[in-house]
């Protein structure tokens, strides 16, 4: 039996350590905004513009339109999508029980990658008024549906009798992922060169097509699936101990597995069809959390949010930098450095992946 | 109060694991389940915990366990599984807290480390789960479990404990400890059912026992009525006798005495 004096030593607490991060995490967020807002192609500078203001000066035009209609709407989507993916990361890999698990798995990706070049390589077949409804959201809009409803697809092959599997989910999905490959395939073989150029830029990601309209498009979207998902903390800390467990400590597993699907199917979608394929977030950022100040959900899923949208808004003011005036796709930047975050989660983790 | 199953009958793949298996336990007792492998034992556990489907009715404290949400069950009883894989790398005392979460002792904050003091891994509070022993797992989450029920009885209302094979990965010192803290937990109050495979450990432990065999209920009643040479021949297949040496007015089994 152990001794009474066992019990004065209180132990050091990680929960106080999340919560410090958090407020580290939000000053960090704030000065990435602030870099982004500075930057750019053309020679307009935060600093100046601030500067100009506390003068009284009025902003010129120009300025005014490089700040308002161009940096500003890009740094929210930046945030918007930063955010949906590090949280949609870290919801799926606490459902799966595994640090390596991504959003792909639902089948978010492929579905969004076929939507996508569907619109870029048969949207011009479609009925004039068609056309000019989507106008040039075409391709965001295919992206969302088609990451949605393949997403809705696996989720009702992988449910029986009201309950879903995640394993049949994860095959399922290496199903529907394979099959969407292969029809892309077919599109990309009818497609033409400025079609694969798109295609091409489309897989990379950007955020430098952005614009208030995409933000108001996907931005409501992904603020209701994060705020569905930062609700999860709880039983995404309880499925940790195995399904059964979760349920026995009190834990509407069934739901909260409906909630994390579409949660993710939501964010990641809208995600991906506003900036395209850009990957690596989902994974390092939960992963660099853990490390950080553990693996409890209530404060992991928050401090994601605030990372993931820090990590890419900075991802972007180096793509922005490199090679200006010109800019490189944000997918590049972030699987250059999250590449080889990922191999070193792989070489500590190995006993985890061989099992 | 008690927890009573009527008539529980459940299907794995076309085959009937229990053929309609009654089972009542009262509060305040000790009550083990054994019988041999294959006959139903955890089965009957995973439909007295709402885990599995199955056919028949369960009561908790005169409430049908089919109305209630997850959290009412969690209010009223803790669980703890054979064996259990944690999937990141949570510390000691967060697990614990897991298991206090889930009950209505809130979040004070003295008791993760006292259930983990009961299981004597207090000094253990810090380090990460996976890093213990098979052993000190078990103990671990017995002490989530505890944490959970904290208070045998609360506002008149008996708290149960269902454990699983809660010896399985012990050394004997530990297997005592744990028996021991389950009897403490029905002696307060609680109600406690646990399957058990060790015969000897159900006959210093149990209040009453419940034989199992091949998805029927053999026998149920005190460990004196009913851990006898018969009906432990006849559940376990192979001819067992069962001694009680004058001092102790306690049964023990002798496997040396087995002949096929």
């Amino acid at each position: 039996m152990a001794a009474l004096t066992d019990v004065q030593a209180p132990p050091r607490d990680r929960l106080s350590r999340a919560r410090a991060l958090h407020w580290a995490l939000a000053a960090a967020l704030v000065l990435a905004s602030a870099a982004s807002l500075e930057v750019g192609a053309t020679d307009v500078r935060l600093s100046a513009l601030l500067a100009k203001l506390v003068q009284g000066e009025a902003l010129g035009q120009m300025e005014r339109i490089v700040l308002l209609d161009i940096r500003l709407p890009r740094l929210a989507m930046g945030l918007l999508v930063g955010a949906a993916l590090a949280v949609s990361g870290a919801v799926m890999q606490g459902l799966f029980r595994n640090p390596l698990a991504d959003p792909g798995i639902v089948g978010v990706g492929a579905g969004a990658g076929l939507g996508a070049i569907l619109a870029i390589v048969l949207g011009g077949l479609l009925p004039v008024w068609a056309r000019d409804l989507a106008g040039n959201q075409l391709v965001p809009v295919a992206a969302f549906l088609g990451g949605w409803g393949s997403t809705l697809l696996l989720y009702r092959v992988a449910t029986r009798g009201g309950r879903t599997s995640v394993a049949t989910m994860l095959l399922a999905g290496i199903a529907l992922g394979a099959l969407a490959g292969a029809l892309s395939g077919i599109l990309v073989y009818i497609a033409d060169d400025q079609q694969l150029r798109d295609l091409t830029f489309w897989g990379l990601g950007s955020l430098a097509g952005a614009s208030w309209a995409k933000v108001a498009a996907a931005g409501p979207m992904i603020a209701l699936a994060l705020g569905a998902a930062v609700l999860l903390g709880r039983a995404l800390n309880g499925l940790a101990l195995g399904e059964a467990t979760a349920a026995h400590i009190g834990i509407d597993v069934q739901r909260m597995k409906a909630v994390a699907i579409l949660a993710v199917a939501g964010a990641t979608g809208a995600a991906v069809a506003v900036s395209g394929g850009i990957g690596f977030v989902g994974i390092v950022v939960p992963h660099l959390l853990r490390l950080a100040s553990g693996p409890d959900h209530r404060t992991l899923l928050p401090n994601a949010a605030l990372l993931g949208a820090t990590l890419l808004i900075l991802a972007d003011v180096i793509a922005r930098v490199v090679i200006a005036p010109a800019e490189l796709p944000i997918g590049i930047v972030t699987a250059i450095l999250g590449a080889p975050v990922f191999l070193w989660i792989l070489l500590r983790r190995r006993g985890l992946v061989d099992g | 109060m008690s927890l009573i199953a009527e008539a529980i009958r459940v299907r794995y793949g076309g085959r009937e694991v229990l053929q309609g298996v009654d089972l009542a336990a009262e509060a305040g007792h000790v009550t083990a389940i054994v019988g041999p492998n294959g006959s139903g034992k955890s089965t009957l556990l995973g439909a007295l915990t709402a885990t599995l489907p199955h056919e028949g009715r369960v009561r908790l404290n005169g409430r049908d366990i089919a109305g209630m949400k997850p959290w009412e069950l969690a209010a009223e009883r803790a669980v703890l599984p054979q064996a259990s894989r944690l999937a990141f790398p949570f510390r000691v005392l967060e697990v614990v807290r897991l298991g206090q979460q889930a009950g209505t002792a809130g979040d004070r904050p003295d008791v993760p480390l006292q259930a983990l003091a009961r299981v004597g891994l207090a000094h253990h509070a810090d380090r990460t789960f996976q890093d213990l022993s098979g052993g000190e797992a078990q103990r671990v989450m017995l002490a989530r479990v505890l944490a959970q029920v904290w208070a045998p009885v609360e506002e008149g209302r008996p708290r149960w404990l269902l454990l699983d094979e809660p010896v399985s990965s012990l050394d004997i010192a530990h297997q005592l400890q744990v028996m021991e803290i389950a009897r403490r937990f029905a002696r307060a109050g609680g109600g406690v059912i646990a399957v058990m495979h060790d015969l000897n450990l159900t006959a210093l432990f149990a209040d009453r026992v419940a034989v199992l065999a091949e998805g029927r209920l053999l026998a149920t009643g005190t460990p004196r009525t009913v851990l006898t040479d018969t009906i432990l021949s006849r559940a376990y297949g192979c001819a067992l006798r069962v001694s009680a040496p004058p001092p102790e007015d306690v049964p023990y089994i002798l496997p040396h005495a087995a002949s096929a």
